[in-house]
């Protein structure tokens, strides 16, 4: 598990600490930073693959501080040990902080898969719905594509999972009871849900932006081998608010996979929101949220638990709410 | 001084902090971000967390209230008997959690009680901006205006009043409460004359600052 990413000159992220559990759920203004933070996840996965001058905040690239540097501060199975890799105009150097040398080879090739199977989605409802090539061992793509392909794999290789999945979707979307499949050409595949009345079947193309984004989160939770880490870019996109509870359990079905009798290593779920309605259900778990602030000296990031006298200010209030009023930070400055 | 002002609106916040000032006869600094609440219930819900926050993790000195009537029972000073409160009237139910919430913060060293002012707009902010203006920008107006001067169709009609038009942009409200603000703080009797029980109480607590 990773407890927090450490960030210099990243983009918006000059000099900040992101804080992270199982579970995360970042909320603050547009610009602050929170999509940043997941990219660099995924950076510090394909540091070959990053220009650094095009992740150097602004101003720093001629400063004496010229370097981009991302820190993973890992938890178990890795405790105490940290992740860095750094970027700079003579290249990627890294990994280079921590006590990773004292690892044996078992620990580190672990470590390395984990951070390979570091995943980012914001889901794009366009491309969820869109018919997908038949090829073996295909995966969501970061916008949900694939999603026709995942979906038969899983059906053909984990039939209870999938009857589970179906279940789950009966539930989340009740006017539906099964996933189909067509074939629109030959070795493609496309989505269709059936109408639990009149058995309707309807094309992932005519399905709501809302049941297509709740088909590829609920996807996401029943794969028997998920990412390491999920970081998802607002997962209440198109959902109603009655059912964001559905989303807070499919996301938590990944990150405590034991108390879903789940028989599988739990995934690291970093997600972003600006619903007042889902940070709603963080109510009790402030431990879970995380503030990003823009501040002069760029975003900083705070553990709400953190804030000082935090169960005093929410008291009976929704957190939804008190977050919107702005006393904890985390709005526009000028509205 | 550092007053914190907690609405419904950004244009609650630029008109009231001009009356404010023009009140305390003396421009008074913001608090480093802005309130905002999501309507009427979300002011009463939060004012014990905005409260609480100022007065634990802020150097603010004073906060300020405000809300909209809307149609709710006018606010009369008997309600603040011992036993009188009236649950339907909204400055009541600011007063009762306001009180409640001091009642439990606890002292901070070197830290002075937050001065607290509330008020409430009859039956929107709007008719205070109209008031020498338009004579259904009064207390009595509205009390005697009846089914009339009821319901959202009413308020609507004093927006468009005293914007222009009705979906008249961000930027011409905000000048157009601006203007009317400056004008009532050359002469806040006329206000505290026309508005007695929603304004008033709001102007008598900052006089006592």
């Amino acid at each position: 598990m990773i407890k927090s990413v450490q960030f210099k000159n990243f983009k918006a992220l000059r000099d900040t600490t992101l804080p992270l559990e199982r579970f995360t759920l970042i909320v603050g203004p547009n610009g602050s930073g929170k999509s940043t933070a997941l990219q660099a996840l995924r950076a510090i996965s394909n540091a070959g693959e990053i220009d650094f001058n095009r992740v150097i905040t602004t101003g720093q690239r001629f400063s004496a501080e010229n370097f981009v540097e991302i820190t993973l501060h890992l938890g178990w199975p890795y405790e105490g040990s940290a992740y860095g890799i750094r970027w700079s105009e003579a290249g990627v150097s890294g990994p280079h902080k921590g006590p990773l040398a004292a690892m044996d080879q078992e620990a580190r090739n672990l470590l390395s898969r984990d951070l390979e199977r570091i995943r980012i989605y914001s889901f794009d409802a366009q491309a969820i719905a869109a018919p997908v090539p038949l090829v073996p061992n295909v995966e969501l793509t970061p916008n949900g594509h694939n999603l026709a392909g995942v979906l038969d794999q899983l059906r053909d290789q984990d039939h209870e999972r999938f009857e589970a999945l179906n279940e789950a979707l009966g539930l989340w979307l009740p006017e539906f009871d099964r996933i189909l499949f067509e074939t629109p050409q030959p070795g493609t595949r496309s989505i269709l849900l059936r109408t639990r009345r009149g058995q309707h079947k309807i094309a992932a193309t005519d399905l709501s932006q809302g049941s297509l984004m709740a088909l590829a989160m609920l996807t996401l939770a029943y794969l028997p081998n998920p990412p390491s880490v999920v970081c998802l870019e607002e997962p209440d996109r198109g959902i109603h608010p009655r059912l964001l509870r559905d989303v807070q359990e499919a996301l938590y079905r990944l990150s405590f996979p034991e108390s879903y009798s789940e028989e599988r290593e739990p995934v690291q779920v970093i997600a972003t929101t600006h619903s007042p309605y889902l940070l709603d259900l963080y109510r009790d778990h402030p431990e879970q949220v995380v503030i990003a602030n823009k501040t002069e000296e760029g975003t900083k990031f705070e553990r709400l638990s953190e804030q000082p006298y935090i169960e005093e200010i929410l008291r009976d209030s929704h957190l939804g709410d008190v977050w919107y009023t702005g006393v904890l930070g985390g709005v526009p400055a000028h509205l | 001084m550092k007053v914190a002002v907690f609405g419904e609106s950004d244009l609650d916040e630029e008109a009231v902090r001009i009356l404010v000032d023009g009140i305390l006869g003396k421009q008074t600094q913001s608090v480093d971000f802005r309130l905002r609440a999501r309507g009427w219930p979300a002011v009463k819900d939060n004012l014990p967390a905005v409260l609480t926050h100022l007065h634990y993790r802020t150097d603010a000195e004073a906060l300020v209230v405000i809300a909209d009537s809307d149609d709710s029972p006018l606010h009369q000073a008997d309600h603040e008997q011992p036993g009188n409160v009236n649950s339907e009237c909204r400055l009541c139910g600011l007063l009762v959690a306001i009180g409640q919430t001091l009642n439990r913060l606890a002292p901070v060293p070197g830290r002075a009680t937050i001065k607290i002012a509330a008020g409430i707009a009859i039956p929107a902010i709007e008719a205070w901006f109209l008031c020498g203006s338009d004579p259904r920008a009064s207390e009595a107006a509205w009390l005697q205006g009846g089914a009339s001067m009821r319901g959202a169709d009413f308020r609507k009609k004093l927006k468009r009043t005293l914007y222009g038009e009705d979906f008249a942009p961000q930027a011409i409200r905000i000048r157009r409460v601006r203007e009317e603000a400056l004008r009532l703080t050359q002469d806040l009797s006329l206000l505290e004359s026309y508005f007695p029980n929603g304004f008033g109480p709001l102007a008598h607590a900052i006089r006592g600052w």
